[in-house]
């Protein structure tokens, strides 16, 4: 704890040194926050549910973190601070830490808050069917409650993780009396959620918006300053451009807005864009190589397709400049809590295409005739238009060292089974989210016990490897924040010389936004936590 | 009463029409690999085996598919269009929902497609060769060679960002509360660009077929008659022509009005409209199976209607067609 804190009171001015640019403009252009307005933001696509204790889609919590709150919420150094819980203590020995929880906070149905929904949340619907939560929640064995404003997380193991993850986004808390006796999967709050935000839900019309009201009674004074949030859904993503090209919605974040249109709509004076807000959701596009079928079973192939790629030029005509070219299996975001580094085998060197073809010819797999040496396909990621892109580049860089890529593009139910079901195929290119701490991201790819047939995103790739499973349920369970950097530093090192998936963009998401609305991005979760400072001037 | 009967006839042989259609939708969407349990699994970026086996319990996925269609069957036999857990909600209700702004835009671009179509024909073919014709007939060539999305973002592209005269998308402005006047006023300004994107091709068609249909009519000996007997042009026209000449229309009609759910997906898409077309890609895309097949199923039901419609227009316009 202490140790977290010194680095807190370190990091604090640097923390706010490199908060947006975007916002002190706004500070000093606007004086003061208005109250009253309706912010109009877009989320894509449509989400299926607001289920967000069961289903993690990223275009839920958009919207969910309005209504549901977590214990805590993070500093842009991504240091827990007080939210429903007021303090914490984790115990000597990592198994268990102590939340006291904030007075006068109540549900939107007017429900006090208390210990008894922490445990609820965790116990009967987190623990149970929160997607992540045989990762997140496993060492999670019971929790106490002493009384009402005291809840004890019980752990089995210590799992440092878990402190990164306590946000309204990762672990929402619900309100007991709503779920108790029923079934959690089919209850009425599903898609009308009853939290402690400050927002509540106000209507859902489907196919067009979801309404949120404010919360009246909101246990931080004075907040939110906004009447209504609405959450747009509109399919296409030129119409998405054009509504905030006219001024229709105030905000849009993540890919709402195509990388293509970003540039066009910079030269709007209505609108700017930040591409903060974004630091705790790190994610990777990458290659994943079936070490199933031959030759992407020899680490000499692998590390020969890693080496023939051009990042900068998905980089530049893919990306439209935003992100940066992967060095390795974790993002670059981790730098802030010092769990990166590019001290690997590097694949971005001039000379790359003469070592990818040594690599090959070394492996006896010699150019033929078309001067090609083997033919592979390559699963096109189905989400989305730039994928495409990507895959066609893909396929010139690798026929410049003789791999004959064949591109198949189905949709994205076909291309799920095919891909992790069936393992029917040789070369894919997910798009893979690494969660806040480098657990959530490392061990479901590569830990070879997450080789799981039928599930998706997860370590299909089939990387066995039993000295790196040690050293990554090591560094799950290290309380010691310097040694899990030491051991995640060897464990990055591993990963890229066996090269097992060919990591290709350190991704950038971008917020494109009215002028008119202020104070949207306040912390590293950007539109992943509540709008509750967020103003529109009028 | 002959009318009757030969309704009640036409209905009773489209119910196995009906159910055979059901059964092949049914199979062929099984024929369509992926599960919704995994897309619902891929869109939230991690699962594990349990949770995916528990979803698929709930989803009733884990049955045989003799088990399914059985399920499927005593339901449609009981008016239950089942549930879509993907959306979490009753089928019958996220249909409905939509069932208001489809048939808005649909009417709508129907009307405007058959009677616009209908008066621009006549227009060009009262005037043959002349520059009322002219003008049509080159309008109405590359209205039909304009595809409806590429129409419809350039349309947002000069109303929308350019002259700021109509909302880029939606039903309405969300949000704004508009009652009586001011919300119809508010719905008619979302769907002008909508609904002439949907309208333009057909509008273009039916402007070319009855320029084409009453130059043929008026050729016709039967008109000769008339007006060899002093009937005026305007009673000609309207007496004996038009009516003639709309038969094909009527045809092309019943094509259009089939053709609307599939023709408005992309229309609906571009311009945000919560209708069917939009729920239906949304379905099959994510494997909604409950709620994709109750859309096809009532777009058979649809398309056996119009089939009727059509039938019993015909015999309106020439009597000399039977039941």
């Amino acid at each position: 704890m202490n140790k977290i804190s010194r680095r807190t009171a370190l990091a604090l001015p640097l923390g706010l040194a490199a908060s947006s640019s975007t916002i002190f403009n706004s500070l000093a252009k606007a004086d003061q926050p208005v109250r009253g307005g309706t912010m109009v933001m877009i989320v894509q696509p449509e989400p299926s549910t607001l289920a967000h204790y069961a289903v993690t889609a990223g275009n839920i919590p958009p919207i969910a973190t309005q209504i549901y709150e977590g214990l805590v919420t993070y500093d842009w150094d991504q240091n827990p601070q007080p939210n429903l819980a007021t303090s914490w203590e984790t115990a000597p020995d990592g198994k268990s830490i102590i939340f006291k929880l904030r007075e006068g906070v109540v549900f939107h149905n007017g429900k006090p808050f208390t210990s008894a929904d922490v445990q609820f949340s965790f116990m009967e619907i987190l623990k149970k069917y929160h997607p992540f939560a045989p990762l997140l929640l496993a060492e999670l064995t019971g929790v106490d409650t002493p009384d009402e404003k005291t809840a004890v997380l019980l752990l089995a193991n210590p799992a440092p993780y878990l402190m990164k993850a306590l946000a309204g986004r990762d672990l929402p808390i619900m309100c007991k009396s709503v779920f108790e006796g029923t079934q959690i999967l089919q209850n009425p709050s599903a898609n009308k959620p009853i939290g402690t935000g400050p927002f509540k839900f106000g209507q859902w019309d489907r196919g067009q918006f979801v309404r949120l009201d404010r919360n009246e009674k909101y246990w931080k004074p004075g907040l939110p300053y906004l009447n209504h949030i609405i959450a747009r859904f509109i399919p296409d993503a030129a119409t998405r451009s054009a509504a905030l090209e006219t001024g229709e919605a105030h905000f849009a974040g993540y890919s709402a807005v195509n990388y293509a249109d970003l540039a066009r709509m910079k030269t709007n004076p209505m609108l700017d864009t930040t591409m903060k807000g974004y630091e705790m959701t790190p994610a990777l596009s990458v290659l994943e190589l079936n070490a199933k079928h031959p030759p992407l079973d020899k680490k000499e192939v692998r590390q020969a397709i890693a080496y023939a790629i051009d990042r900068k030029v998905i980089l530049r005509d893919v990306m439209y400049g935003y992100g940066k070219p992967a060095t390795g299996p974790l993002s670059s975001l981790f730098k802030t809590v010092g769990f990166y580094t590019d001290d690997v085998r590097k694949y971005d060197v001039p000379d790359r295409l003469d070592i990818a073809n040594k690599l090959l010819d070394g492996a006896g797999l010699l150019r033929g005739a078309n001067g090609m040496r083997f033919g592979m396909h390559l699963e096109v990621n189905s989400f989305g238009e730039q994928w495409l892109r990507q895959a066609e580049y893909l396929k010139q860089a690798l026929a410049i060292v003789g791999i004959d890529l064949t591109l198949r593009s189905e949709d994205t139910a076909t291309w799920l089974r095919r891909v992790y079901t069936d393992y029917d195929y040789d070369i894919n290119e997910p798009f893979l989210s690494q969660g806040v701490d480098p657990v959530y991201g490392l061990n479901k790819q590569y830990l070879t016990s997450q080789i799981r047939k039928g599930v998706t995103f997860v370590n299909d790739s089939f990387y066995a490897n039993p000295e790196f499973d040690g050293i990554l349920n090591e560094a799950m369970r290290e309380p010691d924040h310097d040694k899990r950097a030491v051991l995640y530093k060897k464990a990055q090192q591993i990963l890229a010389e066996d090269c097992p998936l060919v990591w290709l963009i350190d991704v950038q998401y971008v917020s494109v936004f009215n002028r008119k609305l202020h104070d949207h991005t306040t912390g590293p979760l950007g539109t992943q936590q509540a709008f509750e400072r967020a103003w529109l001037e009028t | 009463m002959r009318f009757a009967l030969y309704m009640g006839y036409r209905l009773a042989t489209a119910l196995p029409v009906i159910f055979g259609i059901m059964v092949l939708n049914f199979l062929l969407i099984h024929l369509a690999p992926g599960d919704a349990a995994s897309v619902l699994a891929g869109e939230s970026g991690a699962a594990t085996p349990e949770y995916m086996d528990a979803l698929r319990h709930k989803f009733g996925l884990d049955q045989s598919i003799g088990m399914q269609f059985v399920t499927y069957v005593s339901n449609m036999a009981h008016f239950n269009l089942g549930y879509s857990y993907r959306n979490d909600a009753d089928v019958s209700s996220l249909i409905l929902e939509r069932l208001g702004p489809t048939s808005l835009l649909m009417l709508t671009a129907f009307g405007t497609a058959v009677a616009l179509g209908i008066i621009l024909g006549l227009i060009a073919a009262t005037g043959r060769n002349s520059w009322r014709d002219n003008i049509i007939s080159l309008i109405s060539l590359v209205a039909y060679a304009t595809p409806g999305f590429w129409l419809g973002l350039m349309m947002i592209v000069i109303f929308s960002i350019g002259l700021g005269w109509l909302p880029t998308s939606g039903f309405d402005t969300v949000g704004a509360g508009h009652e009586g006047w001011a919300e119809v006023w508010d719905v008619g300004r979302h769907l002008v660009m909508p609904a002439v994107s949907l309208a333009l091709f057909y509008l273009a068609l039916y402007a070319r077929l009855m320029r084409s249909s009453v130059l043929e009519q008026t050729g016709m000996d039967y008109v000769t008659t008339a007006r060899a007997k002093g009937q005026t042009e305007r009673r000609i026209m309207t007496g004996h022509v038009l009516r003639n000449a709309l038969l094909p229309i009527v045809t092309i009609a019943g094509v259009q009005a089939g053709n609307l759910i599939g023709g408005s997906i992309v229309v609906e898409t571009v311009f945000g409209w919560p209708g069917i077309g939009a729920l239906a890609f949304n379905a099959l895309q994510s494997r909604d199976l409950n709620l994709l097949l109750a859309i096809f199923f009532m777009s058979a039901c649809l398309i056996v209607i119009i089939n009727l419609a059509v039938d019993v227009i015909y015999v309106m316009l020439d009597p000399r067609m039977e039941i």
